[in-house]
């Protein structure tokens, strides 16, 4: 198994690198980071120029890409515009842990400015995550057990609601009935957007409070496809011989359920998860968008139409390592669920 | 049911918990984003900006503060719909952070609600009747104030000023912009409280872009000396001591900034104990946060949502910041379309397309079209007015130029040359809209126009990068701009901003060179006299006018959603928070 693991991580080596070479390219054909700059007006010309080449935007593509893989510290660099480069580099590269500075946040090293959106990111998903697969777990067992009843057909048919929705359409209607609507009826309300009132501070119960609408519909969305999914895997498994002999040797009808049907039936969940993992630290999207959610998803849409190639770069990296080791993590898990699975 | 009610336990817990872990207010900085012109649609009630700019009185000096009774906290939530990437003045492009700068930074002047020019850090604005600026227009004269200092109680000195400038030109700093900065030929302080300017020529737009906001010579000198750049500073992110009404406290990156009054303001004390910036960047999300009150400022707010807006109790402010909708079209003699050469086929376009329409019906009759790029300043030539909607003049003087139908296939054609345009803008609903429109009313006079879009940052992509709006791929481009508003000056017309390889940066993606057009714009530029510069600008707007150099589709104001709670609001288009310290809340 260490063999494995090894060998595993050595393949991931080329594999990495080949990501971010061809990321690298794309993302140099994603826009002008100097066009307008975020503002309302195009740049100067003179302005223009300057900053390309202090920015170090001058450069052919393959020294963008060395430098932001080894940096530059090893050269110089022409600041002024007299065409010596006479200004030592200052940059070491990803290699070196060195992730460049953000075009956007001018100054800013790159890797802090993942950092400070990564603990928002992982409070939303990971709480999402959680839900998700502890209520799509009983959900589906529950309809499985209890195939084509009324509580499985209602199931069923939420399921295929929450299934087809769009999220930003569940984020707005419950936005506007929770809170909008809510307000106006005279009910309590749920806040609209952000993580906490600034009346009364960033206190655990707030941003709980401000949490409850994000979450609901992230999940609202995911628990329908993952407790389909494990109604799906459980049907099967339950129908094995395998599950009629340990009923028959009187083993609680819990034990059966949860020990050897959910074990066995396991398998393929492990998968999504494993799949879906990683992508929690992308962030949701839409969902950090409309209820102004301070994570990773808002921070690379916002980066990408700036063009801010070493933020875009970072998290992409980011989610790349971290595919390769929920893979990794995946295929262990796999051989520890089903004994038969060897990797040798 | 007991089993579900453990778990929803534990869910609880769990979720507790890890808001616990969250980095409680930990202030942090960095922001994301921007691209184009946001979204900014109709006026109701325009701003109108009047005559000439009339300096107006300074504030009064600081007073003691009226109650010191520990009254409850005011806090003001502005909801702004992108996060400032940098907070330092001469490090960003962004107006959502730029409008901050009356808030917690101190511009020498800013402008009030009409865009008249009031005194900050300066006794009065230089002139040439109080000797402010030389007869010859080359020198402008700062006298400062002698009780401004900064939010450490640090005095606010001549030196701060100098260290701005050499901070904007030192090379080791990748500023924004260096203009107006680079025109100086020297900068001098007699003494510390007198700034001594010198243009290499006369400098008209002065007033409209000098000296927005300042640099604390004593927090960053020591940051430049060890790290030879300002680059990196903390200042730029965490600006701690500063000169305006309320003082930066904290930025949690993609959350919020606060702004705490100035213990150490010299001008009259702030109302509101503190501003609260939220990043909220989704538009319907904002006009839900503003009608629940959890915001009690919105921006950009979209022309469809203002009536519900309304209907909550929320004002609405129109304020005109220069900003025009307009098609700019790519006449060069060579590359450019043939048809879009001559005067009358232009003009044509403009009586065909019915831009009254847009302004109606898109635009809910909340705008009205462009006549000039010098709408609602004093800069516009007064006896213009809009081209009419006439097509059967526009066939007319299609027919007359010689464009019409020869092979009977509804597109009109002279010398085997097709009358077919490319149009391009950005992906916002409302220029696709107005494109659909155009190539329709187009259509009915035999001009054919090929539509497309880009995402903002590839359509603005400059010329190195083949930007399609840079490099002439597009016969009509449409987008908003302004001038150095309040200025009125603009580059889009100069021949030698016309990109090319030599000079890729250039912004006359028109590549329209008029020399009787450029000469005109040289010499304003250098009026520093407000009549004459007037009476150019009036020549330049009519020469746009009658060559079609520029077709206006609707003026293109700031909207400003204000919550009830807001008292004494005035906004401005130049400096919007002019005023913020006497902003209370109810």
């Amino acid at each position: 198994m260490t063999r494995y693991i090894i060998r595993r991580i050595l393949q991931a080596i080329p594999l990495l690198f080949l990501i971010s070479v061809v990321l690298f390219v794309l993302m140099q054909n994603m826009g002008d980071p100097l066009a307008t700059m975020g503002g309302r007006t195009m740049t100067r010309k003179a302005d223009r120029e300057r900053l390309t080449r202090q920015l170090g935007l001058d450069q052919p593509i393959y020294m963008q890409y060395i430098y932001w893989l080894v940096g530059n510290d090893w050269t110089k660099v022409d600041l002024n515009g007299d065409g010596i480069a006479n200004t030592p580099g200052r940059r070491l590269g990803i290699l070196r842990g060195d992730f460049g500075t953000s075009l956007v946040n001018r100054g800013q090293p790159a890797l802090q400015v993942i950092w400070d959106r990564l603990p928002n990111t992982l409070l939303l998903m990971i709480s999402a995550e959680f839900i998700i697969i502890v209520f799509s777990i009983l959900i589906g067992i529950y309809s499985a057990l209890r195939q084509y009843s009324l509580t499985d057909h209602v199931i069923t048919a939420v399921s295929f609601i929450g299934y087809s929705m769009p999220i930003f359409f569940i984020a707005l209607v419950t936005m506007y009935i929770f809170s909008v609507n809510f307000k106006r009826w005279g009910l309590p309300y749920l806040p609209t957007v952000g993580m906490f009132d600034p009346q009364v501070g960033k206190t655990p119960l707030q941003v709980l409070w401000h949490m409850i609408l994000p979450v609901f519909s992230i999940a609202f969305i995911s628990l329908a496809g993952y407790s389909r999914y494990i109604r799906g895997t459980m049907l099967e498994v339950m129908g094995q011989d395998y599950i009629r002999t340990a009923k028959s040797k009187g083993i609680p009808h819990r034990d059966v359920i949860f020990i050897h049907a959910l074990k066995n039936a396991s398998l393929p969940i492990v998968t999504i998860v494993g799949l879906d993992l990683p992508l929690l630290l992308g962030g949701a999207v839409v969902t950090e968008r409309i209820f102004a959610w301070p994570g990773m998803g808002r921070l690379f849409l916002d980066h990408l139409s700036r063009v801010d190639t070493p933020v875009i770069m970072g998290i992409l990296m980011l989610i790349s390592v971290a595919v390769v080791v929920f893979q990794l993590i995946t295929d262990i898990t796999y051989a520890w669920l089903d004994p038969r699975i060897r990797y040798e | 049911m007991s089993k579900k009610n453990w778990l929803f336990s534990i869910v609880l817990l769990l979720a507790l918990i890890l808001a616990a872990c969250a980095p409680a207010a930990s202030p942090q900085t960095q922001a994301p984003e921007a691209t184009q012109p946001p979204a900014v649609e109709q006026p109701t009630e325009a701003i109108q900006p009047t005559e000439a700019m009339q300096p107006t009185e300074p504030p009064p000096a600081a007073q003691p503060s009226e109650t010191p009774a520990q009254a409850e906290h005011k806090v003001a939530t502005f909801i702004w719909t992108q996060e400032f990437d940098s907070l330092n003045p001469y490090y960003t492009n962004m107006w959502f952070s730029g409008v901050t700068q009356q808030i917690w930074d101190s511009w020498a002047w800013d402008f009030d609600e009409e865009n008249n020019p009031i005194p900050v850090l300066v006794k009065e604005i230089p002139s040439t009747d109080n000797g402010g600026i030389s007869a010859d227009g080359t020198v402008i004269t700062l006298h400062l104030r002698d009780d401004i200092k900064w939010s450490d109680g640090e005095p606010l000195t001549s030196a701060d000023f100098k260290f701005t400038y050499d901070m904007v030109l030192n090379p080791a700093n990748a500023v924004t912009s260096v203009t107006p900065y680079d025109l100086l030929a020297s900068l001098e302080t007699p003494d510390d409280r007198t700034v001594v300017m010198t243009f290499k020529e006369p400098y008209a737009p002065w007033l409209g872009t000098l000296w927005h906001g300042l640099l604390p010579q004593h927090v960053l000198q020591p940051v430049f000396d060890s790290d030879g750049t300002i680059d990196n500073a903390e200042w730029n992110r965490k600006p701690t001591v500063s000169a305006g009404p309320y003082v930066f406290a904290e930025w949690e990156s993609g959350s919020y900034t606060r702004f705490v009054a100035n213990e150490n303001y010299w001008g009259p004390k702030p109302k509101i104990d503190e501003i609260f910036f939220r990043f909220v960047p989704d538009d319907a999300s904002q006009v839900a946060a503003l009608k629940t009150g959890d915001g009690d400022l919105g921006t950009f707010i979209s022309y469809a949502d203002i009536p519900t807006v309304k209907d909550a109790g929320v004002q609405i402010f129109t304020v005109f910041s220069g900003y025009n909708e307009g098609w700019y079209m790519y006449l060069d003699p060579e590359k450019g379309h043939p048809a879009l050469q001559d005067i009358n086929v232009r003009k044509a376009l403009a009586m065909a397309f019915n831009r009254q329409k847009i302004n109606d019906d898109l635009l809910l009759g909340l705008t009205k079209p462009a006549v000039t790029y010098w709408d609602n300043t004093p800069y516009a030539d007064p006896s213009l007015t809009a081209y009419p909607f006439d097509p059967e003049q526009a066939k007319k003087l299609l027919d007359d130029a010689g464009w019409v139908d020869s092979n009977g296939d509804g597109v009109r054609d002279k010398d085997g040359v097709d009358l077919e345009l490319t149009y391009g803008t950005t992906t916002r609903e409302i220029r696709q809209d107005t494109q659909a429109v155009a190539q329709q009313q187009l259509a009915d006079v035999g001009v054919k126009l090929d539509l497309s879009n880009y995402d903002s940052d590839i359509f603005f992509s400059g010329y190195a990068e083949g930007g399609p709006a840079a490099t002439g791929q597009l016969d009509i481009m449409e987008w908003s701009d302004t001038t150095q508003f309040p200025d009125p000056e603009v580059a889009y017309w100069l021949c030698s901003e016309i990109p090319s390889a030599d000079s890729p940066s250039g912004t006359n993606w028109q590549a329209i060179c008029d020399p009787e057009l450029d000469q005109l714009f040289q010499q304003e530029a250098k009026q520093v006299d407000f009549a004459a510069r007037q009476q150019t600008f009036y020549k330049i707007s009519k020469m746009i006018y009658d060559k079609v150099y520029w077709l206006g589709l609707w003026q293109d104001p700031d909207i400003w959603a204000v919550g009830s709670r807001l008292q004494n609001v005035k906004l401005s288009g130049a400096t919007p928070f002019f005023n913020i310290a006497e902003w209370d809340l109810k």
